[in-house]
């Protein structure tokens, strides 16, 4: 056992399996009590089940770490605030929060349905936002505090049939960089990661849909076999970021795929055209291809 | 009239005032048909009334264009299909969605309410999905459509006391990546405009006062860009729209363009800046403890540092 988070508490959403699961082990193996969320849904959002976040906590126990178990669903607003009151009420505070939780529902945009748009931005997005307001209420009074978030390359590159979760996890990183600043003065951090691991949610992503890709020379992940993508892998960084090692580590997004770990830049202009007063269509259609065009591809060109 | 738009049929939601006032008259003025929507409301989304849109059909009317006027809100799914269906009635198709409708809740992220987080994320967020969700089924089947999201900067780069707003709007240039790999292939485009200008929602009596005390605190100068915001006009965002809306914008897709005044920029996309790797497993903390601060660290400032 670590002694990097002695008498911090933690809560990790989503903590049943996979990510989620890899970094409450950690962070009860570096010695912190351990609220361990999970619906224990599956992968579209449906059903529930206590199992999950049970047998993490038994895992926990057994290595002599402190744990509870919470199956409150995040993407409700007064169920997320329990699942906060959850580590005040058993561990007294909360200086660490994970946002791990979500859901997949695949659909190219055309045939995307309302629910399967709701359902899929209501547990990553608001259920990210819901966590993050309860706990920072306390993070800020007690002038100390640490978020990760969850984005995604989904939403950072654009995946092909995920507009649901793309937005979602796009937005995700919209609200850590808010976020940052508006509590950054008060001594907590958020920060956010956009994983790349094989998990149950990436195991949708059919054997036909990856061979497609392939053929065309877009990426649906290399087969496992050849690149490392444990789920267990991305929880050091993740746990480095709560240490007090990170405390001016701040806004940030790191992308991290077993032993590679990336940080993202911000979006800043790439090339700038400028004049005194109004551009015309007419100017910036001329003037195009030998500026901002240059530098262009189109990311799905039209199939005639 | 430019004639860039001849025979198109548009859709612009938020046109009634600001930014999509001046997209809806450029559209117009370069040919296009177009379909002046605006739910009318007050700047945090209360108060409804037809009356911004139909001023803005007699403006396009009266310089020889033709519009018609919707006050359907984008934020719910079927009003939304409304706006869009509106169009292939008016005018028989749809080729052009200018997504500029939005709303304003700010707060501090611990002080937000559940209700300004969700408004705010059902007009901007749900009500661009919705709008494009309808719209982009129509252009998939005759194989041609612009749409022209907006985002902004406060997503993109992170403005405090916008959790809700911010969130929104980086959402919206996610869901403009994917369309835009979804739908390339059927001959649409999906861009994003990130625009600063003085509207209603942005030289708020906030802004002005927040402007003011740094200006006393030294904080800006007042020969600094921040401090003519008034001098970037809501118009000067429309030309960038009508060339992304037109033929000579063909293979840009997927693509984000800040523009202030006279100003315009393709955004850079994310992308790694410094990367550190081991081959055959997962770093340890131990080893994050020392390499971390030497690489992926090295040079990051704090956005808010701690006040001691």
């Amino acid at each position: 056992m670590g002694d990097r988070l002695k008498d911090r508490v933690a809560v990790v959403t989503g903590a049943g399996r996979g990510i989620g699961r890899g970094i409450a082990l950690l962070l009860a193996h570096e010695g912190a009590a351990v609220v361990v969320n999970d619906l224990g849904g599956a992968v579209d959002g449906s059903g529930s089940s206590s199992t999950p976040a049970d047998e993490v906590v038994t895992t926990i126990k057994n290595a002599g770490g402190r744990a509870i178990a919470n199956a409150d669903s995040v993407a409700e607003f007064g169920a997320a605030e329990n699942i906060i009151n959850t580590a005040v009420k058993e561990f007294g505070r909360i200086d660490i929060l994970i946002n791990v939780a979500g859901i997949l529902r695949d659909r190219m945009i055309f045939n995307l349905s309302e629910d399967d748009w709701d359902a899929v931005v209501k547990v990553h997005l608001k259920g990210t936002f819901n966590c993050v307001r309860h706990a920072s209420a306390h993070m800020r009074q007690q002038k100390f505090g640490r978020i990760v978030n969850f984005t995604s390359t989904s939403g950072l590159y654009g995946n092909s049939g995920q507009a649901n979760y793309g937005a979602a996890k796009d937005g995700i990183a919209g609200l850590t960089r808010v976020v940052s600043r508006d509590l950054g003065k008060y001594g907590v951090t958020v920060n956010a990661i956009a994983p790349v691991a094989a998990t149950r949610m990436t195991a949708t992503v059919s054997d036909q849909a990856r061979e497609t890709r392939a053929k065309r020379g877009i990426s649906a992940g290399a087969p496992a076999s050849r690149m490392r993508m444990e789920p267990e892998d991305i929880a050091p960084m993740v746990v480095y970021l709560t240490t007090d090692g990170a405390k001016h580590i701040n806004g940030q997004t790191f992308l991290v795929r077993g032993g590679v770990i990336s940080l993202l830049n911000y979006p800043a202009p790439a090339r700038t055209i400028t004049k005194l007063g109004r551009w015309s269509a007419d100017e910036i259609a001329a003037i195009f291809p030998s500026t901002f065009g240059m530098d262009l591809a189109n990311p799905a060109p039209r199939q005639d | 009239m430019s004639g860039m738009l001849d025979g198109k049929v548009a859709v612009v939601t938020g046109a009634g005032r600001g930014i999509g006032r001046g997209v809806a008259l450029a559209l117009a003025a370069a040919g296009a048909k177009v379909v002046v929507n605006d739910y009318g409301v007050d700047i945090h989304g209360n108060v409804p009334s037809d009356a911004p849109a139909n001023e803005v059909v007699n403006e396009i009317k009266k310089a020889g264009g033709e519009a018609t006027s919707n006050g359907d809100s984008v934020a719910d799914w079927n009003a939304a299909e409304h706006i869009i269906q509106t169009a292939v009635k008016e005018f028989g198709r749809i080729d052009i969605l200018v997504t500029c409708a939005g709303i304003l809740r700010d707060r501090m992220v611990f002080n937000m309410s559940e209700d300004d987080f969700d408004s705010v994320l059902g007009v901007h967020l749900k009500g661009t999905f919705n709008c494009m969700r309808h719209a982009c089924v129509l252009m998939r089947q005759q194989k041609y459509g612009r749409i022209i999201t907006f985002s902004s900067g406060s997503g993109l780069f992170g403005n405090p006391g916008q959790a809700n707003y911010g969130s929104a709007k980086a959402a919206i240039s996610g869901l403009t990546k994917v369309a835009a790999r979804d739908l390339g292939k059927y001959g649409i485009t999906v861009n994003s405009i990130a625009p600063v200008a003085a509207t209603r929602m942005t030289l708020t009596p906030e802004f002005l006062k927040a402007r003011e005390i740094r200006k006393q605190q030294g904080i800006i100068r007042e020969e600094r860009a921040l401090a003519q915001l008034e001098d970037l006009k809501p118009e000067d965002v429309a030309p960038v729209v009508v060339f992304l809306a037109s033929d000579h914008a063909t293979n840009v897709n997927g693509q984000f363009f800040l523009c202030a005044g006279g100003s315009v920029s393709l955004l850079s996309q994310p992308r790694a800046v410094k990367t550190i790797f081991k081959a055959d497993s997962a770093w340890t903390l131990d080893e994050l403890d020392e390499v971390v601060p030497l690489t992926l660290a090295e040079g990051l400032v704090n956005p808010a540092p701690p006040r001691e």
